[in-house]
């Protein structure tokens, strides 16, 4: 069980009324937000048959199922079961939620309370998710550094890379860059990018042969 | 003007979906491509002698190829989806018309294979298919860097059209979209675009539809 933060994905790239895939550890995410902005992060399985709710639809503040419509509340609780309209969802129909905060424009999640916030990165945004074929440790070697959050050196235009650990060969690269970075700035560092994916992955198959 | 269309081709529903958009008329003639092959039988092959379809006919005028279908049928009835407002707007139109085969080789080629069980080297397909998507979401990621939801310009465009049905049913061939956050917004704003029809596996915004009419005798309290 982890009760520290991990980032699993960009604020740009949940807009308001949409819902995303994501991922937790070895568990399936549904990440969505609502029509006011409130975010929330779920498990992807719709307690009715299974159904993942990153394919589902939001209207207004509640997710909706996109195989039989069970609509569900901020909180995860079912709210309406369009087949038996005249019932009242019983509690125990509810979708496990996990914490879930922004900062620096990216999406944080955890399984439990963690004691502090979530690091923030000061004068930055997220701008750039990738996923790389090469697990976390390659990606940071590749990177020039260790951990899960490296000053990455691609060029110019400082950069954050924050990395995600999808399992034992498989990794997210989420990409943090200036507020005040230009379009053209961001498409470099986003070249840069793939470049070092390239890397991590040839690395990857090297080491694998 | 008539189209020799098969339901589950994403090919043929590039063609339908555009007539959709332009708000052109199509006669739909239906081809038993699965399991009766008629795409190979003599009527089709006067046709088409490649033995694909769809086959698009209007008049003297017979078209076997997807993207042609695109651009005649936006020349015909909405200019503006040619995307051709500058030179490079119109050259990067014709580069993703050019680009959409090899999604049609990849994502298409998994998806008949794992569907129709057609063969094929399933780690090759799927693996092409990343190098594929991996180019089409850094592009749009960077048009909606510059506040862009399209593939070209300001506004949908044929090329759009052309790179979207494969690229939505590729989980048909078990290739994941979840990597793809620029490709899940812009399929998203297409699929919500007026005059947008489905195919079966992909479909239209719900959200966008109208909330269900209140039932009676609703919850209590
Ligand atoms: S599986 Fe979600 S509503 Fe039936």
């Amino acid at each position: 069980m982890t009760t520290t933060w991990t980032a699993a994905a960009l604020s740009q790239d949940v807009p308001a009324g949409t819902a995303a895939p994501g991922r937790l550890g070895d568990r399936d995410l549904a990440i969505w937000r609502s029509a006011s902005g409130k975010i929330a992060a779920w498990a992807d399985r719709c307690p009715h048959r299974g159904m993942r709710l990153s394919h589902g639809f939001v209207r207004g503040e509640a997710l909706s199922c996109i195989y039989h419509g069970w609509r569900y509340g901020q909180t995860g609780q079912c709210i309406k079961i369009p087949a038996h309209p005249g019932l009242e969802p019983p509690d125990a129909i509810r979708v496990p939620a996990f914490a879930v905060a922004e900062a620096s424009g990216v999406i944080w999640v955890a399984d439990g309370a963690p004691a502090t916030a979530p690091p923030a990165f000061e004068g930055f945004t997220g701008f750039r998710s990738l996923q790389v074929d090469a697990p976390a440790s390659v990606v940071a070697e590749a990177l020039g550094g260790k951990g899960d959050a490296i000053r990455a050196a691609l060029g110019p235009t400082p950069a954050v890379a924050l990395i995600q650990p999808l399992g034992p060969d498989r990794s997210g690269l989420h990409l943090l860059a200036p507020l005040s970075a230009a379009p053209e700035a961001l498409d470099a560092l986003s070249v840069a990018a793939e470049d070092l994916r390239r890397r991590a992955e040839a690395g990857q198959k090297g080491r694998a042969a | 003007m008539k189209l020799y269309d098969y339901i589950l081709s994403p090919s043929c529903y590039k063609v339908r979906l555009m007539a959709a958009i332009a708000g052109v008329k199509l006669d739909l003639r239906p081809v038993d491509f699965h399991p009766g092959r008629e795409h190979k039988t003599d009527p089709i092959l006067a046709l088409n002698p490649a033995g694909t379809i769809p086959i698009l006919v209007d008049g003297a005028l017979i078209l076997t190829e997807s993207s042609a279908m695109l651009t005649y049928l936006a020349a015909l009835a909405a200019p503006g989806w040619l995307g051709d407002a500058t030179p490079a707007d119109r050259a990067q139109v014709e580069q993703w018309l050019a680009f959409s085969p090899r999604l049609t080789a990849s994502c298409g080629g998994a998806r008949l294979h794992d569907m129709l069980l057609m063969p094929g080297d399933i780690g090759a397909l799927r693996a092409s298919a990343t190098r594929a998507l991996r180019e089409l979401e850094a592009a749009l990621s960077a048009r909606r860097r510059r506040g862009h939801s399209f593939l070209v310009g300001a506004i949908p465009t044929i090329a759009d059209i052309a790179c979207f049905p494969y690229v939505a049913l590729a989980p048909d061939g078990g290739i994941d979209l979840g990597p793809y956050p620029s490709i899940r917004l812009w399929m998203r704003a297409i699929r919500g675009l007026p005059g947008f029809i489905e195919m079966p596996g992909i479909h239209r915004l719900h959200e966008a539809s109208a909330e269900p009419a209140p039932e009676i005798g609703g919850t209590a309290g």
